[in-house]
């Protein structure tokens, strides 16, 4: 036997990343909260632009995703990183770079998506200078965890670690492949891929950003926490082995069921379909461990709260996991998607699974830290009550309004109209919905803040101790298997080969349905009248980006006969072909705009900007008086250009230099149909209000037969 | 002894039905050259023919695979009963005896340990206190993953390999059956409303049906009073597109594209547009506020359609 050795657990470092988890929950809560108030009084917003829904919208996002479970991840991997592999963090320095780095990032995330600074791709909004911030704290991360690893004095990985691992290089693998962009300046950058193209690769990062950032590390920390807390055996090592390796491998695939009925080709969709649907076992894999688990312990279930929390956010995770194979399907797709079904569906997954699992390890592991009692378990018990609640009262409410309103989108009369022609009765139908979805957020961060003043009077009624003494011997590295081991014992005593093992299983996926995408022409038909965008509608399209207008308007009309009826032809994928980045959206709180090109004179879309409701009475779209206001900055234009330009947007050779000439001729136009019609304006050929109609009157237009005789 | 028999007959089943499936395919090939026209039939009935056959093999298949478990599980089991003695068999014959069908069927199926036994599957592994138990993996589950793969490859298959319909097929599919039951609805209504007989309502019910239909979707460049904004002001003598209800009733239903005003004749029927028209005319002459200044030409109605304009003026 090897000597005992003695040595101090990091506990410092986990009480940071604690403390930011609950500071980021709050924030990022109430940005949720004021973002679904919005939608009842759009006026909220206080006319500002850093405000408006389009640009918290993401913030709210991001802040959730990465700020709060971003951090939660941390605490938990440090807290039990150490002690399962019985070491102290490779090191402190390390430690506090990967801490402050993050929380740097996060603050400059709040504050450049509120000055619209984005890239427009969901959850991966940030521009290039955070993307590579990003990247180096998380290699920091990768560093300090792997030398912890190393250096660790257990033999084997525990499954946990499994998970952290597969975590560390996924989301390496799709951060990069997400966010390969040219610069224009500082501020605004262009994505390499574009249209179908970067809508496949957005998706199979996105849907990923929910697998391997919100799953995989949390079932980590519920593979550590949840038997702590229960002090129960985990049910099954062999349950485990085959669920995480199967979940890796399949998930990686379903990216594509965030696009079925659009302009992917039909091949790419199915992959989704089908992988989507085989994804149910393993992830119930997971909840089924989680559950059985607590065979034996189930009467402490109805007391402590922390076990309490835990439950329900295991049958969340299950919930979710299977509500999301059937959301795959493609007919019932074709209902849910773009409604508010989806919303309902991810906060189950959020609220429930990463809130209450964070919440159950919080009240766990503060009481620890701190080496005292929990403050008070009655407001534990009263914060698991209010926010169960405030779950349902925030899901149900949203699932009546997304199949209502995606029922209305396709009910039509005898005689062959939309019942509902005008989109806006849709919305005004499922406004009660709106508020009692406010309402169940608004208990949820009452739950949390609960949660907040409860740790806080546990700080302090306990002393912290930084360096926790510990005790084990040293490893001896004995590399032979033993007689009778199970086979996967191997690779668990080797990090690298199981590093290499699961960028295997997550590369396959990847590789298989993007590089067909990208190097096969024929998956996107070219459109010989597609056309690149002006200078002017570039401009505007960059300013409809800045506005996050992609948060409420997707520009994809798919093949269904309510859509071609309601909005045009559906769309086509060789009509994205310049699209950098592609902004078909996820959710219609407003129609789709991909036909909106032509539809309405000019003056009536400068109107509507100036107040949306005296063009469409009761619409729930806050109003943008800056766009009338400011004057369009046109110093990144001709470096736009050039940009397009290198990355195989045709332009005429040295139009870099007569983009703005060729701008100002096309806005004087623009600017003389609007004063035609009374607008009165000295400057109007200069402000960002002219780029944006001439953006929106482009949409779609390419193939529009009408337009071209006009 | 018996087994042997049964695989070779098994293996001589399977390929007699091969054999004749290929033939029948060559067939198929032959006739498809000759006539086209029933050609299309007879693939089906050979498909269907083939998949019912391809069906009948497997069932018989599985049938057989499963006598053949079913015996060696038993012969298994008589030799673990000589092992263990007397004493186990009727320990398990007491058990198939009392436990009801479901009883037993959801131990199969979850096939637990249960705790009071968890000893016995408990691993040596240790982690921070952590064990682990070695649960075989839950029966259920398993069968439910291979029935998602199985449905996964059934999906591709079709959609992939046997030429499934498309999603432009689906398209074109839904739009066909729309037309026909847009036709077959038309055929059960009486009179249909175009341009050739058009007459201005009076009912106030279809007044204040056009009033609605005026503020949901003609206010936004109308204005509320029919006073003109973005479009033209509705509530002078003077039309850019002609007045009358057959005029106004052509531009609500085409529209006029290129100013702006969207045809209408995909959101509201002709009978919708027919009461918006009847309404806007009643707005003439009533002189609201802010009124846009009159475009286009005095409308004088003409002999045919002025006892419809008069009444519609009040």
């Amino acid at each position: 036997m090897a000597q005992v050795e003695t040595f101090y657990y990091d506990n410092a470092i986990v009480r940071k990343f604690a403390y930011a988890t609950m500071l980021w929950a709050v924030v990022g809560m109430l940005v949720g909260l004021i973002a679904a108030f919005q939608l009842i009084w759009p006026e909220l917003n206080l006319g500002i632009p850093y405000t408006s829904f389009g640009r918290i919208r993401p913030l709210h996002t991001n802040a959730a995703i990465f700020a709060f479970v971003g951090n939660g991840i941390y605490m938990g991997v440090y807290y039990s990183l150490q002690r399962l592999l019985k070491t102290r963090m490779f090191s402190n320095a390390l430690s506090n770079i990967h801490f402050w780095g993050w929380q740097s990032i996060i603050v400059m995330a709040a504050v450049t998506l509120p000055l619209g600074i984005t890239s427009a791709k969901e959850y991966a909004e940030l521009e290039w200078p955070i993307d590579i911030a990003i990247a180096l704290v998380w290699v920091v991360f990768g560093i300090n965890m792997f030398g912890t690893i190393l250096k660790r004095r257990e033999n084997h990985m525990y499954v946990a670690i499994w998970f952290y691992i597969a975590t560390w290089i996924t989301v390496t693998v799709l951060h990069i492949g997400n966010n390969i962009e040219i610069p224009v300046s500082a501020t605004k950058s262009y994505n390499i891929f574009a249209g179908v193209q970067d809508a496949l690769v957005q998706w199979w990062y996105g849907h990923n950003a929910v697998a391997f950032f919100l799953t995989t590390p949390y079932l980590g920390l519920m593979y550590y926490f949840l038997p702590k807390a229960a002090n129960r055996p985990v049910y099954s090592y062999r349950l485990s082995i085959i669920h995480f390796w199967a979940l890796i491998f399949i998930y990686i695939w379903a990216g594509p069921h965030h696009l079925l009925y659009t302009s992917l080709p039909d091949w790419a969709q199915s992959l989704g379909t089908v992988f989507s649907v085989m994804l149910i076992a393993p992830s119930w894999g997971g909840m089924l461990n989680g559950l059985l688990t607590l065979r034996g312990a189930w009467d402490r279930v109805r007391q402590d709260p922390v076990l309490k929390f835990m439950v329900v956010a295991i049958t969340a995770y299950g919930m979710a996991t299977f509500e999301g194979p059937m959301l795959s399907i493609k007919s019932v797709n074709a209902i849910s998607h773009f409604t508010d079904w989806t919303i309902g569906h991810v906060h189950i997954g959020t609220l429930g699974w990463n809130g209450f699992l964070t919440f159950g390890i919080l009240y766990w592991l503060i009481p620890r830290l701190f080496n005292t009692q929990l403050y008070s378990g009655k407001l534990a018990n009263a914060h698991f009550w209010i926010g169960t609640l405030g779950i349902a009262f925030y899901a149900i409410p949203l699932y009546w309004a997304g199949w209502a309103q995606s029922l209305m989108w396709k009910e039509f009369t005898p005689d062959g109209f939309l019942k509902y022609g005008n989109f806006l009765e849709t919305v005004t139908q499922i406004m009660p919905m709106y508020y009692i979805r406010a309402l169940g957020g608004t208990l949820y961060f009452a739950g949390t803040l609960v949660m907040v003043y409860n740790l806080i009077a546990t700080i302090r009624q306990g002393s912290f101790i930084g360096d926790e003494v510990a005790e084990a011997p040293a490893r001896v590295a004995t590399d032979g298997a033993h007689k009778g081991e199970h086979w996967h014992r191997w690779i668990e005593r080797r990090p690298m080969q199981m590093l290499v093992g699961a960028a295997i299983a997550i590369l396959i996926g990847g590789i298989i349905e993007i590089s067909p995408m990208v190097m096969i022409e024929s998956n996107i038909p070219k459109i010989a009248s597609v056309k690149p965008y002006t200078p002017l509608e570039l401009h505007g399209r960059d300013l409809y980006i800045r506005e996050g207008c992609l948060g409420c308007h997707s520009q994809m009309v798919r093949p269904f006969r309510s859509e071609t009826e309601r909005y045009g032809e559906y769309s086509k994928s060789g009509e994205y072909i310049y699209d950098r980045p592609f902004l078909w959206g996820s959710k219609r709180t407003g129609p789709d705009l991909h036909r909106e090109g032509g539809k309405y004179p000019d003056s009536w879309h400068y109107n509507h900007m100036v107040d949306p409701q005296s063009m469409s009475p009761g619409s729930i779209m806050p109003a943008y008086p800056w766009l009338l206001r400011d004057e369009m900055d046109l110093g990144t234009l001709p470096k736009k250009i050039k940009v397009l330009t290198m990355l195989g947007t045709p332009y005429p050779e040295g139009f870099e230099d007569q983009a703005v000439a060729d701008l100002k001729k096309q806005a004087s136009e623009v600017a003389k149909r609007l004063r035609a019609d009374g607008v009165e304006d000295d400057k109007l050929e200069k402000r960002d209000i002219v780029a944006l109609i001439a953006y929106l009157q482009r949409l779609g237009t390419d193939i529009k037969p009408k337009a071209a005789t006009n | 002894m018996k087994k042997n028999k049964l695989k070779k007959q098994l293996v001589i089943t399977l390929l007699a039905l091969l054999s004749s499936s290929l033939v029948f395919a060559q067939g198929a090939g032959a006739a498809g050259a000759a006539t086209p026209a029933s050609n299309e039939t007879f693939n089906s009935l050979l498909a269907n023919g083939l998949i019912f056959f391809a069906g009948l093999t497997m069932l018989g298949a599985v049938l057989a695979l499963f006598h053949l478990l079913s015996m060696m599980i038993k012969v298994q089991q008589i030799k673990i009963y000589q092992e263990q003695g007397i004493e186990a068999y009727l320990e398990d014959v007491e058990k198939t005896q009392k436990e009801p069908w479901w009883k037993r069927q959801y131990k199969a199926w979850t096939n637990v340990v249960p705790v009071e036994k968890e000893d016995s599957v408990m691993l040596d592994h240790n982690y921070d206190g952590i064990r682990e138990l070695d649960n075989s993996l839950p029966p259920w589950w398993v069968a439910m993953f291979y029935i998602t793969i199985f449905l996964g490859v059934v999906f591709l298959g079709y959609y992939h390999v046997l030429g499934g319909p498309s999603q432009a097929d689906e398209y074109n599919a839904e739009m066909k059956v729309a037309e026909q039951a847009k036709a077959a609805f038309a055929a059960t209504q009486a009179n249909t409303i175009d341009e050739a007989n058009l007459e201005a309502s009076t009912d106030p019910k279809d007044l204040s049906i056009g009033q609605t239909i005026f503020s949901t979707n003609c206010v936004a460049c109308h204005s509320a009073k029919g006073e003109g904004g973005v479009g033209p002001n509705l509530t002078d003598e003077f039309w850019i597109h002609g007045g009358g209800i057959t005029n106004v009733f052509k531009t609500v239903k085409n529209g006029v594209p290129e100013k702006g005003m969207i045809a209408w004749s995909a959101q509201l029927k002709p009978a919708d547009i027919l009461k918006v028209s009847s309404y806007i005319l009643t707005l003439q002459g009533t002189n609201p506020p802010n009124g846009k200044a009159p475009q286009g030409t005095k409308y004088v109605a003409e002999g045919e359609e002025a006892p419809a304009d008069t009444s519609a003026v009040n």
